[in-house]
């Protein structure tokens, strides 16, 4: 036997166990990459398995396969289009109902597939008892019992779609009978479709025709617009009889037939004391209680990732700046040996003592939170907060994310459902003061003026957020969402995946961020080498000096700012030559200073990540907006605070 | 707000306490039969399961007229409020 090639596709609702199955499946041989052309993720891995070389694609994670979002266009183009050897439904087995409404239009996309019933022991947990020989025979499909979790059932799985595949599908998948009425028109319209070429098979067009469903609408009227007229006449004679829209018909009696099903197979047995979960679960969405636990840990995770990171930083970069006289040593210290050095390692450094101190252990702990269901009690707890800016629930996390750094933080906001609000939360994201604006509020205002002063900035950021985040969502077009979000059961993380995923959110991180940075330390070395430095000091002292009221070298410390933000604070005590600023720089300065320092721009690793998720257009327009406003603000507060002092 | 129809009264979920159960009777996303986000958001509801006909049981709202938390064909879902008060329910009795 040759080694043949095989492609199986992972398809399945949100949090159901998915990632796990695939990281089982796939081990270290994985990568995480984009759809082509879109901000979708895509994972991918291979496996050898009795001879063959599996291709192992991890569809995103969905309820349906309407146009609702790019994940459901993506998957089932990817399924219709490149037609997988066989798909993998993976299925929580303790909300079997829903999970099915799923599998069923999988059933309707005519692919070959065999089902992973998940979470067995979560469902028996909550009193929910399948079985499985019975739902194999209701749906037509072969179903495997899986504790993805503990590994249970996968290679029993893996064997199974193997033999689906040598047998070339002995199986048949049961038909989604809908009503009589809806039937009629569907095999109506069936057989106008089966004349035109189409990727998707001729009864999926029709339904998803009476659905309503622009993408299939577009491209069926693109060969032969009376397929569409004629859909469009059936869906009112259905909405006639039923008195509901075509497309709520349709789904309620998917659901119906996912119902019968799901009825058909499962028992259910009260169990005596609600699980832990439970209790966590009303503990932790609590009117009252929820939100001081939620401070409590959000506080508790923030506090040990600084305190890691500060710890672990200065030791890498005491380590590495030990490596200064070999590099010397190799390149000398003239021109060349200081843009080598200061140029391009130490940009290599500053980028390695940000990524592995702080955003790995972020992502690890944000990992953690989200597999276990916690993020979304969060997201369910500032829902209302969020709305005053436009935003719902869901885009607390990036926010919150950005108090640590920015990046993730932009790169967090692609689990808002529209391009709109992906933008609108990534805008006000970059307002948040990271770690590094945290450095220089905590060390300048915080150590010279006060801690109220400090935490005073805090508030002020919080005022500006709120305000220009209505802003933004009052001018930018589109409808506002709402939140929709599934709330899953508590369970324990897997930590494997919990780390794999880490590991790659961390290399994306790198690949992002590094060049630039490197880049950026490079011209910032050039301009500081060929003695430019000082003239555009003065160029930019009329900002500097006259409007902000700083010292003309604040110009310099605002540029090299623009790599890493704390570079902002640790310039000024090198061209000032004293780290004690109380003598050099008046209260009112220090409170300007760090008010420009914490708005004026995102730091370049931020342009980046900006740069990737939206385009090089929106980038610029955030940046120079966010420009101007902190000059503005800076300049506004120099006056105010001066006369009331 | 409440509406008749040939059932019986229908009210928007919001107006249900904590702890009550009601039947889904309509979706009303405003804008009348709009496709667009209207309709994208229509459809999301019932994708997730609230079809008519389906119990729901709203388990609690957030304060400050927060999100409602329902249970909907076994699993739970959280609907922010301006969504939740286009989804009608008649009233389960007692």
């Amino acid at each position: 036997m040759t080694k043949r090639k095989l492609v199986i596709a992972l398809a399945g609702n949100a949090n159901v166990g998915k990632s796990v199955i695939f990281n089982h499946l796939t081990g270290l041989h994985q990568h995480i990459g984009n759809w082509p052309g879109k901000t979708v993720e895509r994972a991918e891995g291979t496996l050898h398995f009795k001879g063959y070389t599996i291709d192992i694609v991890d569809l995103p994670g969905i309820y349906s396969l309407s146009t609702y979002s790019l994940e459901e266009l993506i998957s089932r183009k990817y399924i219709a289009v490149e037609r997988p050897d066989i798909v993998i439904n993976v299925v929580d087995a303790s909300v079997l109902e829903r999970n099915l409404f799923f599998t069923l239009q999988l059933i309707e996309l005519e692919t070959p597939m065999v089902i992973a019933l998940n979470q067995m022991d979560i469902a028996k947990k909550k009193g929910i008892e399948i079985d499985t020989e019975k739902l194999e025979k209701l749906l037509g499909i072969p179903v495997i019992p899986t504790v993805a979790i503990k590994g249970i059932g996968i290679f029993q799985l893996l064997e199974k779609a193997i033999e689906i595949i040598e047998k070339r599908s002995s199986a048949k998948p049961v038909k989604v009978k809908y009503g009589e009425e809806v039937e009629e028109r569907i095999a109506k319209l069936t057989k106008m479709v089966e004349h035109i070429q189409f990727y998707y098979p001729p009864r999926y067009v029709a339904i998803k025709l009476l659905e309503g469903d622009e993408e299939i609408e577009k491209e069926v009227s693109g060969t032969d617009p009376q397929i569409v007229s004629t859909a469009k006449k059936l869906e009112t004679e259905i909405e006639n009889l039923h008195g509901h829209s075509c497309p709520t018909v349709i789904t309620s009696e998917r659901y119906e037939v996912a119902g019968c099903i799901a009825r058909g197979s499962q028992k259910l047995v009260l169990p005596i004391k609600p699980p832990i979960g439970e209790r966590l679960h009303t503990i932790t969405t609590h009117k009252i209680v929820g939100y001081p636990i939620m401070a409590l840990s959000l506080l508790l995770v923030f506090y040990s990732i600084f305190t890691f990171g500060d710890y672990t930083s200065e030791l890498l970069s005491n380590f590495f700046y030990r490596l200064e006289p070999f590099f010397s040593s190799l390149f000398g210290t003239e021109i060349v040996g200081k843009l080598v050095w200061g140029g391009v390692i130490e940009g290599v450094i500053a980028a390695i003592t940000i990524a592995l101190p702080y955003i790995v252990p972020f992502y690890i702990i944000l990992y953690f939170l989200e597999d276990s269901g916690y993020l979304s009690r969060i997201a369910f707890l500032m829902d209302n907060a969020m709305h005053k800016m436009g935003l719902h629930g869901k885009a607390f996390i990036p926010l919150m994310l950005g108090y640590g750094c920015n990046v993730p933080a932009c790169l967090g906001c692609r689990i808002m459902e529209t391009e709109r609000e992906r933008l609108l939360a990534a805008f006000v994201t970059t307002l948040v003061p990271c770690a590094a604006r945290t450095v220089i509020i905590l060390g300048l205002v915080g150590e010279f003026i006060g801690v109220q002063w400090a935490l005073m900035l805090y508030v002020f950021n919080l005022l500006v957020i709120f305000a220009l985040g209505r802003l933004a969502f009052r001018t930018l077009p589109g409808e506002p969402t709402a939140l929709i979000m599934e709330m899953h059961d508590y369970r324990m993380p897997h930590l494997k995946t919990v780390l794999k995923q880490t590991w790659f959110r961390l290399t994306e991180f790198i690949k992002i961020a590094f060049p630039l940075i490197i880049i950026g330390s490079l011209a910032i070395k050039l301009i500081e080498v060929s003695g430019l430095l000082e003239p555009i000091a003065s160029t930019l002292s009329p900002v500097t000096v006259m409007w902000l009221g700083l010292p003309a070298i604040t110009g310099i410390t605002l540029i090299f700012g623009v790599l890493r933000k704390e570079l902002t604070l640790i310039m000024l005590a090198t061209l000032l030559g004293t780290t004690n600023f109380g003598q050099v720089l008046t209260p009112i300065q220090m409170i300007v200073f760090t008010l420009v320092a914490m708005f004026y721009i995102p730091c370049i690793a931020t342009i980046a990540a900006l740069i990737r998720e939206f385009g090089w257009k929106k980038a610029l327009f955030i940046t120079v907006f966010e420009i101007v406003f902190a000059i503005s603000v800076g300049g506004v507060a120099s006056r105010v605070l001066t006369l009331t002092a | 707000m409440e509406r008749r129809n040939s059932k019986g009264i229908e009210v928007p979920l919001t107006t249900l306490r904590d702890g009550e159960t009601g039947i889904v009777t309509s979706i009303r996303a405003g804008h009348g039969r709009g496709r667009g986000r209207g309709w994208g958001f229509e459809k999301r509801l019932m994708d997730m399961g609230l079809t008519p006909g389906t119990k729901v049981t709203v388990v609690k709202s957030a304060p400050f007229h927060g999100p409602l938390e329902v249970l909907v064909r076994g699993s739970r879902l959280a609907l922010g409020r301006g969504m939740a008060d286009r989804i009608f329910v008649e009233k389960e009795k007692e």
